[in-house]
């Protein structure tokens, strides 16, 4: 672990676990919750060492796995509490009865995914598979491309999840071991002004367990008479009222952060040099950089070639999608994961669906790579870029193109 | 209004030997004859058996509905029923009235007597060489406690006759409104604690936690309002399921952590709201839906943990067992570990007999838990860091087991060889809690018990299981 900075330092050589630790403590939670796992655990080992020297005023719960940490959160939610924590791999798998819960409670809490490979093979490495997994179970998902958008989006969190109108959680993810551990020179936003910036805590004005306010948090809802059923079918409507609010509310985050603070990143889609791109490729977290650079030498090279960047991936932007493949003529799609059902990986899956409101149906192809930490490079994204170009003469493959197989 | 301290009377055990009339008229009567005693032992030649008169402070009471003179009158407090000598005219209509020959003219005092229980502290019972004659001071919890508001709504839904409901009601009502309660899933949940539909069922903050983190979502709880400078009491009311099987992870966490929580476990020995299967507190021998019968099964095989022994090591500020056959025990004990709960964790452990997943007659449900402890199946005990393990009653001369088997449906299909197991498996619990309560510092170790199928007639298993 570097040296404890104090937050008057405004500039910081850190890695992303450090940098999401810093947007922690800029964030001022009542309570953090931890437990240790590759390639989280330095994380969670920052918040405790700025606890210990004071520069976070927090509870901190070490509790005894991930199941109870973020119990634990639930627990200080309900109570009013602004909670944090982080996990990934078998530790989120382990949590996940807890993790389902948590947006069903509507309860804002904030979670870094450092993402992580799905055992077996056993395997500590980073991924998406962790993430991707759990996807469909109500929580925001958004993926960091670099280790300062790690920090910022780490503040900016809170405000999209206390926000009145969406009231759920968010998990701020960065890739494990390139975003975890890759280190940087990173800004520190002033204190004063993110306190500004996330306004007071507002957590459980809508739900909560507090004997100045007594009620029955969660009664058993639904069966087959009564009003039950309908009472549940319109709890589910509004959460997912309150997922579509946070497009919205994403944006605007994103928006006043710039405003502030100086740094803009695309809330949900970003659109790189696709203006009067023939195709592009879609990618998503910390690869997205190694992708940007093979465009711009594919465009020094006259070839008219586009990048699709996700940074929202739930609730997904359907609308930037589908305006960002109107653009182009063909897509292909780099995941760090893999969709088992499909045969492909989750966003090639995703934009498929998007490509539904799209203007017309164009090729898509689906390529996996940077499982279980392997590195996707620039050969890895010039391949990318040439199986995607022969989209637009040939036909497109039904099967996925597997980058890291033969390195 | 107000209960009753009463001396209740077994026949079985008194053989007559007068020792109580001794006792009482000794010190009440003016010239000591046992014949002015207030308590009277009288042979019943057609039961073969005696009976007592004696003044049962009714809690509706004849005697003092007769009196003319307002000479007689039932204490609000302890409900005692007193005379006044001062109004009394000796007309003796009390005495026509009273079915119990509770209240009698004495020729030599000249005026109407009747037992006043001396002043709480009844000679008769210290006399009593048999244990025939106890005295009953329940009263005195429902005047303590009697007018706290019961914090659960009246219409719970439970099985009649349920015992969890009773050990709800009491706990809580004590415990008070500043508290958020967890319920994870279960009996309490079903029979309504959080309700249904949106309609609550509790006065107090209440939720179903996970079945498998209540103690966690307690730690946050409690964590929070201790961060705002509040004192809110973070309780659960949860089965042993949810304490002990799959919910054990996150109870050894917060216990090791020392959260400041009150973990009240309901023990019915078994996942009985979703149609009594086997848990892990399930006693050996026992049928449940898991555990059936058939030809080539006949109940658990194993026998159960030890959920509060467990909860022991773990030194936490407080753990004790409690029955609601023993309730001044269990309100004392509830009422410490509230205590304890300000600064660390507090865990009590309360057996709770379960009517339908036990398979016995609800009317039966306090006999079933006290015979569970008389018979040291379940056994009474509490601890503290710095006082160690102490028994809450004597273990040394218990009922035979099969005192408690008999009681009870699920055992009904024991043979000889599995009642052998449970005896040598509830005298090795004996033994055991005897040599921990030799821990303590300041306490006595206890004799070992001694071996139970010893000192008990070893007649046939289906003889000793009829009841």
């Amino acid at each position: 672990m570097s040296a404890v900075l104090k937050p008057k330092n405004k500039v910081l050589v850190c890695d992303g676990n450090e940098a999401a630790a810093w947007g922690v403590v800029l964030s001022r939670p009542d309570m953090v919750a931890g437990y240790p796992i590759t390639p989280q655990s330095s994380l969670v080992e920052y918040l405790a060492q700025f606890i210990a020297d004071g520069v976070l005023d927090a509870e901190m719960v070490e509790a005894e796995g991930e199941h109870s940490v973020l119990s634990v959160l639930q627990g200080a939610a309900l109570a009013g509490g602004r909670t944090y924590t982080a996990s990934c791999g078998q530790g989120l798998a382990f949590m996940f009865e807890p993790y389902f819960r948590t947006p069903n409670l509507r309860l804002p809490i904030v979670m870094s995914i450092v993402t992580r490979d799905g055992i077996s093979p056993q395997c500590v490495w980073g991924g998406q598979q962790d993430a991707m997994t759990v996807r469909e179970v109500g929580w925001i998902q958004m993926f960091c491309e670099t280790v300062q958008e790690v920090l910022d989006t780490t503040v900016m969190a809170y405000k999209i999840a206390e926000n009145h109108s969406v009231m759920l959680p968010v998990n701020v993810n960065h890739d494990g071991n390139y975003l975890s551990n890759g280190i940087v020179r990173i800004e520190l936003p002033d204190q004063d002004e993110v306190d500004q910036y996330l306004g007071d805590k507002d957590v459980n004005w809508h739900v909560a367990l507090d004997p100045q306010r007594p009620m029955a948090v969660d009664p058993l809802t639904g069966g087959s008479a009564g009003t039950g059923p309908a009472l549940f079918t319109r709890y589910r409507q509004g959460q997912c009222e309150g997922m579509q609010n946070s497009l919205g509310v994403i944006v605007e985050a994103h928006k006043e952060w710039a405003q502030r603070f100086g740094r803009s990143f695309a809330p949900l889609i970003e659109e790189y040099r696709l203006e009067d791109a023939d195709y592009a490729i879609i990618t998503i977290g910390s690869m997205a950089g190694a992708g940007k650079d093979v465009v711009d030498a594919a465009r020094n090279r006259g070839e008219r070639v586009g990048l699709i960047k996700i940074k929202t991936m739930r609730p997904f932007p359907i609308d930037a999608m589908a305006a960002a493949l109107n653009k182009v003529r063909a897509v292909g799609v780099v995941d760090r994961s893999v969709c088992f059902g499909w045969n492909s990986g989750p966003v090639f899956q995703e934009t498929l669906a998007a490509m539904y409101y799209a203007r017309e149906r164009i090729p898509c192809l689906s390529m996996i790579g940077g499982l279980a930490g392997a590195d996707l490079t620039e050969v890895h994204f010039e391949r990318a870029v040439r199986e995607t170009a022969k989209l637009l003469a040939g036909p497109c493959p039904r099967q996925p193109i597997w980058l890291n197989a033969q390195d | 209004m107000s209960a009753i301290n009463t001396i209740a009377f077994k026949p079985a055990l008194c053989d007559g030997c007068g020792e109580c009339m001794t006792a009482c008229s000794t010190v009440k009567s003016v010239n000591g004859s046992a014949a002015q005693s207030r308590i009277q032992i009288i042979a019943d030649p057609l039961k073969g058996s005696w009976e007592l008169a004696l003044c049962r402070q009714c809690g509706d009471p004849r005697c003092v509905a007769d009196c003319p003179a307002a000479a007689l009158s039932k204490e609000a407090n302890g409900g005692l029923i007193s005379w006044d000598a001062e109004k009394c005219v000796n007309c003796l209509l009390c005495t026509a009235g009273c079915v119990y020959a509770g209240i009698a003219f004495s020729a030599d005092e000249g005026r109407v007597v009747k037992c006043d229980q001396c002043g709480g502290d009844p000679q008769c019972v210290k006399a009593c060489p048999t244990q025939a004659l106890t005295y009953l001071t329940s009263a005195s919890i429902y005047n303590r406690w009697g007018d706290l508001e019961d914090l659960f709504v009246p219409g719970l839904g439970g099985c009649q006759g349920c015992n969890t409901e009773i050990v709800m009601r009491h706990t809580l009502r004590r415990v008070g409104s500043n508290t958020v309660l967890a319920t994870p899933p279960g009996c309490i949940p079903g029979m309504g604690s959080v309700g249904y539909n949106g309609m609550a069922g509790t006065k107090v903050p209440v939720f179903h936690p996970l079945l498998t983190n209540t103690a966690s979502m307690l730690t946050g709880i409690r964590r929070q309002f201790k961060r705002k400078g509040r004192n809110v009491t973070a309780m659960a009311l949860a089965g042993d399921g949810g304490a002990g099987d799959v919910g054990f992870q996150s109870l050894s966490g917060a216990a090791e952590r020392g959260e400041e929580i009150l973990f009240v476990c309901v023990d019915n020995e078994g996942y009985m709201n979703t149609g009594a299967q086997r848990s892990g507190s399930t006693p050996y021998g026992a049928w449940t839906a898991t555990t059936p019968l058939g030809t080539e099964a006949h109940g658990k095989v194993q026998d159960s943990k030890n959920m509060p022994l467990l909860m022991m090591w773990h030194r936490c500020a407080y753990v004790a067992t409690a029955s609601t056959a023993f309730m001044e025990d269990l309100y004392e004990k509830l009422e410490k570990a509230l205590a304890a709960s300000d600064h660390g964790f507090a865990y009590l452990h309360i057996y709770s007999p379960c009517t339908s997943g036990w398979r016995f007659p609800s009317g039966n449900n306090i006999e079933v838990a006290r015979k569970a402890v008389e018979t040291n199946f379940a056994i009474l005990w509490e601890y503290q860091p710095d006082q160690g393990l102490r028994l809450s009653r004597p273990i040394d001369k218990p009922l035979p087991v099969v005192e408690y088997l008999k009681l009870l449906g699920k055992f009904k299909h024991l043979d000889a060889a599995q009642i052998q197991h449970i005896e040598n498996h509830v005298a090795e619990q004996t033994k055991l809690f005897s040599e921990l309560a030799g821990i303590g510092k300041g306490v006595e170790r206890l004799a070992a018990a001694a071996p139970l199928s010893a000192g008990h007639e070893r007649s046939s298993v289906s003889e000793r299981l009829t009841r």
